[in-house]
C-alpha cells in the first residue's frame, strides 16, 4: 500500500516538473465587445499549451465557459484576464459566454 | 420538535414549485425553438422575395425593416443591398442557415442560390432583436405561474391548516381538562383518524378514574379503621397507666410505639387527603404570612419545651392555595426544624416576596444536611442518619419531607435545600408563584 | 436573458441548498448520537446564511481586483484556497468532531461540530453567491432586462431550493442509520467535488501540470442537460474531467470514507443508541 502511494505520488511530481519545463506557451487574444467574442473562431495549434488572454471591452461582467474545454471563469467589466487551455487533440471546442449566451458564442479550433 | 404543518406546506410547495417551474421552463424552450422555426421560415421566404427583386433599376435605400439586412450577389459583384449594409458580402457563399458576428451585433443569416440567374441573395436578421421579440411573448405565458406561487403557497398552508384543524382541537381539549376533570373526552364530528386516540384517551381516563376512586375509598377506609383502634388502644394505654403506674419501663416504650404509629398514620392520611382532585376544589387566596403565624402559635410549646429561640419576620403575602394542605406543609418544616434544631437554638422564619415569588424560608442552626443527602430527603421514609444514632430516637416516620415536596408540587412551588445563615443548619425554602 | 438567468441560478443555489440540506440532517443525527448530553440547534443555519450573503456580496465587489492578481490568475487561485479551506473542515467534522477527545467535554464538540458547518455554509455560498451578484448586477443594468432575468431568477433559484426542500425531507423520512449513511456518502461526493474543483481551478491558471482526458461522458450525459446539472451538484459530475481531477475526486471521498464518522454510520451505532 505505502509503495503504491508512493509511485502516484512520484509520478504526479514527475507530471509536476515535466509540465513546467514545457511551461512556455502560445498566448492568444480574445476581445468580448457588444456580447460578443472577436475573433468567433480562435485557431490554436493542437497539442500545445495556449494562454488565452481575454479582455472585456463591456462595461458589465462576462463568465467565459466551456464545457468542452472544462473552463470556467468569470471576467469583470472593463477588465482582463488570462486562461490556461490544452494541450487539445484538433478539433472543434465551442465556448461561450454564461452571462450573455445568446449573443457571445465562439469556438477554439485546434489544428 | 418536528412540525407536521411546516412538514406538510414546505413539502408540498416545494413538489409544486418544482413540477411547475420545471414545465414553465419546458413551455419557454418549446415555445422559443418554436419562434426561432417561424423566423427561420420568414428568413427563407424574404429571400425568395429579394431574389425576385428586379435590380436593373435603382435599388439603392430599400430598407427591409429594423433589424433585417440583404444582398443580392452575382459572381463576385454586389448587385443589390439594403441600406446600411456592408459592402463586403455579410455571409459566406454557401447556401443555407448560418451566423455571423458584425457591426456589433450577431445575425442569423440565410443564403440561397438561384442557378438559373446565377444570383446569391443573402438576408440576415439581428439575432437579440427577434429573440427579445420572442421572449416577450412566451413570458407573457409565463409569468403568471410565477406570481401564482405565493398565492398557492398561501393556499396550501389554509388548507394543511383546515386538514390539521381536528387535530388541534383535540389537543386544546386535552390541554385545557382540569386535573381533577376525568370526564371522557366529548368530541363530536371528530376525523376517522382520530377515532382510536380518542377511544384510547378516554379508556385511560375511565380506569384512571377507577383507580383513584379506590384509593380514595381506601384512604376514607384506612382512615376510619385504622383511627378506631388507636383510640381504643390509646384509652387501655391509659387505663393501664393507671393500674401499674406510668414510670414502669416497659409502658413507656409502649406508650412512644402508640404514639409514633398515630403520627405515621396521621402523616399517611394527609399525603392522601393532598389529591389534585382535591387540591383544584379547595383552591383560593390564602395569606402564608398569617398562616404561618397561626402554626408557629400551635406548635409554640414544644420551642418553649426546647429553649429554641424562634424568629418570624415577613409581611402579608397572598398566593393560590389549600388552606389544609399548606397548614401541613408549614407544620412539617416547623416540626422538623424543632426536632433537629438542639436545645437552645435558633429558628428563623421569613415569608417574603423574591422577584415574583413568594419564599417560605424555615432556617435552623441544626447540624446541616450533607450535599449528597439534600435530595434524598423527600424520597418516602427516609431519614438521615445525620446526629448518628440519635436520630432514630427522634419522633418521625421519615413521610413529613415527602409531604411537604407532594403539596409544593400541587402549588406548582419548589422546594430548595441549602445551608442556613447560621454557621451550621439547613435552610428549606420554597418558593410560591405570586397570585396575579 | 431569461433562460441564462434560469440556468445560472439553478446551478448556483442547487449546489448550496443540497449541501444546506444535507448538513441540516446531519445537525439532527449528531443531536441523536451526541445530543443527549448537550443540545445541537439547527439555528446555525441563519447564522451561515447571513454571513454567507456578507461575505458573498464583498468578494463580489473585490472579484475585479483579484482576478489581476498572480498575473491575472488570481480569481483561480482565491477560490482554490476557499475550496481548500471547505475541505479542511470537511476534514474536521469527519475527523476531529467524533473523536474520543471530546468524550467527556461535549459542549466543545457541539462548538466544533457548529462552527464547521457554519464555514462550510458560508464559504460555499461565497463562492456561488458572488458569482449570481456578478450576474445579476451586470445584467440588470439594462432596463430591458430586468423582467426576464429577474423572473429567470425566480424560477432557476426556486427549482434549486425546492430539490433542497425536498432532499431535506426525504432525508428525515429515512430511519435514522440509512439517513445518516446517505448523507455521509453525500458529504463524501462533496469533498470529492470540491477536490476536483482545486484542480481544475489550478490548471486553469498553470499551476498544475495538464493531464489527459480521463474519460468522455459527454455523449451519454452532457453536463449541460438538466440531469448532467442535478447530478453536478450532487456528486460532482463532470463529463470530461482530467486524470488528475478524477485522482483527487476519488482520494478526497477517501477522507470521508475512512473517517471515524463514516465508522460510526456503517456498522450502525445509530441504530443500537437510537432506535430503541
Amino acid at each position: 500500500m505505502k509503495n503504491y502511494i508512493a509511485t502516484i505520488l512520484m509520478s504526479l511530481s514527475l507530471l509536476f516538473v515535466s509540465s513546467l519545463a514545457s511551461a512556455a506557451a502560445v498566448e492568444i487574444e480574445l476581445v468580448i465587445k457588444d456580447h460578443l467574442f472577436f475573433p468567433a473562431e480562435v485557431e490554436v495549434p493542437a497539442g500545445q499549451k495556449v494562454k488565452l488572454r481575454i479582455i472585456n471591452q463591456d462595461p458589465t461582467p462576462e463568465e467565459f465557459e466551456s464545457y468542452e474545454l472544462n473552463r470556467e471563469k468569470v471576467i469583470a467589466g472593463n477588465r482582463q484576464t488570462v486562461i490556461f487551455i490544452g494541450p487539445l487533440s484538433p478539433g472543434e471546442y465551442p465556448f461561450f459566454g454564461e452571462f450573455y449566451p445568446k449573443t457571445a458564442q465562439g469556438k477554439v479550433i485546434a489544428k | 420538535m418536528r412540525s407536521i404543518r411546516l412538514f406538510l406546506v414546505a413539502s408540498i410547495l416545494a413538489t409544486l414549485t418544482l413540477f411547475n417551474f420545471v414545465a414553465a421552463l419546458q413551455g419557454y424552450q418549446s415555445s422559443m425553438e418554436e419562434a426561432e422555426a417561424l423566423f427561420d421560415r420568414q428568413l427563407e421566404d424574404l429571400a425568395a422575395i429579394v431574389l425576385n427583386i428586379d435590380v436593373s433599376g435603382e435599388v439603392e435605400g430599400i430598407s427591409l425593416g429594423n433589424g433585417i439586412l440583404f444582398q443580392i450577389w452575382q459572381s463576385s459583384e454586389l448587385l443589390a443591398a439594403s441600406s446600411g449594409s456592408p459592402a463586403e458580402s455579410i455571409l459566406e457563399f454557401e447556401e443555407g442557415f448560418s451566423f455571423v458576428n458584425f457591426d456589433s451585433y450577431r445575425w442569423r443569416g440565410f443564403t440561397q442560390f438561384n442557378p438559373s440567374s446565377q444570383r446569391w441573395v443573402m438576408v440576415v436578421e439581428r439575432t437579440d432583436l427577434r429573440f427579445i421579440l420572442a421572449e416577450n411573448v412566451v413570458l407573457e405565458s409565463v409569468l403568471p405561474i410565477l406570481l401564482g406561487i405565493p398565492l398557492v403557497g398561501l393556499l396550501i398552508w389554509s388548507i394543511v391548516s383546515l386538514g390539521l384543524r381536528p387535530l388541534d382541537k383535540l389537543s386544546t381539549e386535552l390541554k385545557k381538562k382540569q386535573a381533577h376533570d376525568l370526564s371522557p373526552v366529548v368530541y363530536e364530528n371528530s376525523a376517522r383518524e382520530l377515532e382510536q386516540v380518542i377511544q384510547s384517551t378516554n379508556s385511560f381516563i375511565l380506569r384512571l378514574d377507577e383507580v383513584l376512586e379506590r384509593e380514595k375509598r381506601f384512604s376514607a377506609d384506612a382512615a376510619h379503621e385504622l383511627r378506631t383502634p388507636i383510640s381504643a388502644l390509646k384509652i387501655q394505654l391509659h387505663n393501664l397507666g393507671e393500674e401499674i403506674g406510668s414510670d414502669h419501663e416497659s409502658f413507656q416504650q409502649l406508650q412512644s410505639g402508640v404514639e409514633r404509629m398515630q403520627h405515621l398514620i396521621e402523616q399517611l392520611l394527609s399525603l392522601y387527603r393532598t389529591t389534585p382532585e382535591k387540591f383544584a376544589q379547595n383552591c383560593h387566596q390564602v395569606d402564608l404570612y398569617q398562616l404561618v403565624q397561626e402554626q408557629i402559635a400551635q406548635l409554640y410549646s414544644s420551642f418553649e419545651n426546647r429553649n429554641q429561640i424562634l424568629e418570624l419576620s415577613g409581611d402579608e403575602a397572598l398566593i393560590e392555595g389549600d388552606d389544609f394542605a399548606l397548614q401541613t406543609l408549614v407544620s412539617n418544616l416547623l416540626s422538623n426544624a424543632n426536632k433537629y434544631t438542639p436545645e437552645g437554638g435558633k429558628i428563623l422564619v421569613s415569608v417574603c416576596e423574591i422577584d415574583s415569588d413568594i419564599v417560605l424560608s424555615v432556617e435552623d442552626s441544626g447540624p446541616g444536611i450533607a450535599e449528597e443527602d439534600r435530595l434524598r430527603i423527600f424520597d418516602r421514609f427516609y431519614r438521615s442518619d445525620l446526629g448518628g444514632n440519635s436520630n432514630r430516637e427522634m419522633p418521625g416516620c421519615g413521610l413529613g419531607l415527602t409531604i411537604v415536596a407532594h403539596i409544593a408540587e400541587l402549588h406548582q412551588a419548589r422546594v430548595v435545600v441549602e445551608g442556613s445563615n447560621f454557621e451550621s443548619g439547613s435552610a428549606f425554602r420554597v418558593k410560591f408563584r405570586k397570585k396575579k | 436573458m431569461f433562460i441564462n438567468s434560469v440556468i445560472l441560478l439553478l446551478q448556483e443555489i442547487l449546489e448550496a441548498a443540497l449541501l444546506i440540506s444535507v448538513l441540516l440532517v446531519i445537525t439532527n443525527l449528531f443531536h441523536d448520537i451526541w445530543g443527549r448530553s448537550f443540545v445541537l440547534r439547527k439555528t446555525w443555519i441563519f447564522y451561515a446564511l447571513i454571513l454567507g450573503c456578507a461575505g458573498a456580496w464583498l468578494y463580489a465587489l473585490v472579484t475585479p481586483t483579484v482576478s489581476e492578481w498572480f498575473d491575472y490568475v488570481g480569481q483561480e487561485v482565491v477560490n482554490s484556497l476557499i475550496h481548500l479551506v471547505s475541505l479542511g473542515f470537511l476534514i474536521l467534522l469527519s475527523w476531529v468532531a467524533p473523536s474520543n477527545y471530546f468524550s467527556d467535554k461535549t459542549s466543545q464538540r457541539a462548538q466544533l461540530v457548529i462552527a464547521s458547518m457554519v464555514v462550510i455554509v458560508l464559504l460555499a455560498l461565497v463562492r456561488e453567491g458572488s458569482e449570481i451578484l456578478l450576474y445579476l448586477g451586470g445584467v440588470t443594468s439594462q432596463s430591458e432586462n430586468v423582467v426576464p432575468v429577474l423572473s429567470g431568477a425566480v424560477i432557476g433559484a426556486g427549482i434549486g431550493l425546492s430539490c433542497g426542500v425536498i432532499l431535506y425531507y426525504g432525508l428525515t423520512s429515512l430511519s435514522h442509520t440509512w439517513a445518516f449513511r446517505v448523507c455521509l456518502l453525500l458529504l463524501a461526493f462533496v469533498c470529492g467535488n470540491i477536490a476536483s474543483q482545486i484542480v481544475m481551478l489550478l490548471t486553469q491558471a498553470d499551476w498544475l501540470p495538464y493531464t489527459a482526458i480521463a474519460w468522455d461522458t459527454a455523449g451519454l450525459l452532457p453536463e449541460n442537460s438538466i440531469t448532467g446539472r442535478l447530478l453536478y451538484a450532487l456528486i460532482g459530475y463532470e463529463a470530461t474531467p482530467s486524470i488528475l481531477q478524477a485522482v483527487c475526486y476519488g482520494l478526497a471521498m477517501l477522507i470521508i470514507i475512512f473517517g471515524p464518522l463514516f465508522r460510526l454510520a456503517w456498522p450502525g451505532i445509530l441504530a443500537k443508541n437510537v432506535e430503541q
